[in-house]
């Protein structure tokens, strides 16, 4: 995961506490760096991709891993 | 056997629910989640559907009511007890338990139906706080501090909280009928004017099949009880959708079952949860999730109690006053909703800004601030 620049676990939490979390961690990076997102709400599929629509930083990524989803935001 | 009036009325009651529920699940209706997506992304797809399911509702209802099919004023909602502590402080109660419990009473139906066990405990603890302040300890406290902040409109010359009938009183006009239908019009195409001005609504389906499917449902639980359900001899009372007092009553219902009646509301808190579990089975969404954070389990041990305790205050829910209470145009229900929406907004700015390792107290005020005077942000 060398591309990655910042991991946020946001496991057991529901909305709309991982998208508040991302946000804040996107503010933390520059033009380019990527998030990588571990969440487990289901809802966070919809959430994530509304969120990176309107933001305008790009969804890279949107799978599952186990019981658990993972995104990649990259920062605009 | 003949099915009598009561089992008739809950029997279309609970069908009608398992299509909410089933909907709700689908479409992901969430009005907490209208807050967040606009608080948190400016996105307002979830609350125009929110707005067009209220818009909907008072159209259908009000035609029922001015077309004489029902008296609206016989409901709780329109009554001349015009409860403003309960509106406001229950209402903003209500905002900050369904954002720490991740929904409000209809989204933890739904999220209980589809395996959602951190959503259970929600839905006890909420029962139990409502039913205990209805009726038990908590009572006591709403009936000291809550009771004496409500004013009785009869005192005032008027005879109940209609919004045409408090708006031409206080401008010291009669209420003909021509201006009740007038209000209602209004008020109707205000709101789905509004839901549809919004982009986000127009171009999602599921968005609009909510708004949709939410406000017709309203629509029918009064046609219901209302007319359906309408019998001099074995009467069951007027109401429409609504979730906190029943998840309450639910509970008591299950306990005392052998010697209890089922109601309307209580039949619809089962229908919820029963058309989500059948959505989440055919979708294959159906999933076990629990606590797994200590953090988590006190927000939502707390949001549920919140819920339980305001959603009575108040009178309601984001359903049972954000649609149900506004179809009927009771003021009291246009306060209660609207500090509902303040108190979940509020909470969520919290939430951010105690991410930023402000204290608890900066937080509270940042994040007050930034929904009651948006346009001087604290950074």
């Amino acid at each position: 995961m060398s591309d990655v620049t910042k991991e946020l676990d946001t496991s057991g939490l529901n909305c709309p506490m991982p998208i508040l979390r991302a946000k804040k961690a996107l503010k933390e990076l520059q033009s380019g760096e990527i998030l990588r997102v571990t969440a487990t709400d289901p809802g966070s599929v919809k959430d994530f991709e509304a969120f990176a629509k309107q933001t305008g930083n790009e969804l890279l990524e949107s799978t599952t891993e186990g019981e658990s989803f993972i995104y990649k935001l990259k920062k605009s | 056997m003949e099915l009598s009036n009561i089992h008739l009325v809950a029997g279309l009651g609970f069908a009608l629910a398992v299509v909410f529920g089933a909907v709700a699940n689908k479409t992901n209706f969430c009005t907490m989640g209208a807050v967040s997506d606009w608080v948190n992304m400016g996105l307002k797809g979830r609350f125009g559907a929110w707005l067009l399911a209220m818009g909907i509702a008072v159209a259908g209802v009000q035609i029922l009511d001015l077309g004489g099919w029902i008296d609206l004023t016989e409901s709780i909602y329109r009554t001349s007890a015009f409860g403003l502590g309960g509106y406001i402080i229950g209402g903003l109660m209500f905002g900050v338990g369904m954002t720490l419990s991740g929904g409000c009473g209809q989204r933890t139906l739904v999220r209980v139906g589809s395996g959602n066990l951190k959503s259970l405990v929600v839905f006890i603890v909420l029962g139990l706080t409502a039913y205990m302040t209805l009726r038990g300890i908590i009572g006591v406290a709403r009936l000291a501090v809550i009771e004496p902040l409500s004013i009785d409109l009869a005192d005032h010359g008027m005879e109940e909280q209609g919004l045409s009938t408090m708006v031409m009183h206080m401008t010291g006009s009669e209420t003909t009928s021509g201006i009740r239908w007038a209000f209602a019009g209004i008020v109707s195409v205000v709101l789905i004017g509004l839901a549809l001005s919004i982009k986000e609504l127009r171009s999602d389906f599921n968005n609009l099949l909510a708004g949709i499917v939410v406000g017709a449902v309203i629509i029918g639980a009064w046609i219901i009880t209302g007319i359906i359900g309408y019998d001099d001899f074995d009467p069951v009372p007027l109401e429409g959708l609504s979730f906190v007092a029943p998840i309450g009553n639910s509970i008591s219902y299950l306990m005392t079952y052998t010697g209890a009646t089922i109601t309307f509301a209580i039949a619809v808190v089962f229908g919820v949860i029963v058309g989500s579990f059948i959505y989440a089975l055919a979708s294959g969404t159906f999933r076990i999730e629990t606590f797994s954070q200590r953090g988590d389990m006190v927000n939502h041990l707390v949001g549920g109690a919140l819920m339980g305790i305001g959603g009575v205050l108040s009178l309601g829910c984001t359903v049972g006053q954000g649609v149900t209470g506004i179809s009927t145009l009771a003021v009291g229900s246009f306060i209660a909703t609207i500090s509902i929406i303040i108190g979940s907004a509020i909470t969520m700015r919290v939430q951010y800004h105690r991410m930023d390792e402000l204290g608890k107290i900066s937080s509270l005020t940042a994040g007050i601030a930034d929904i009651l005077i948006p346009w001087r942000k604290l950074s």
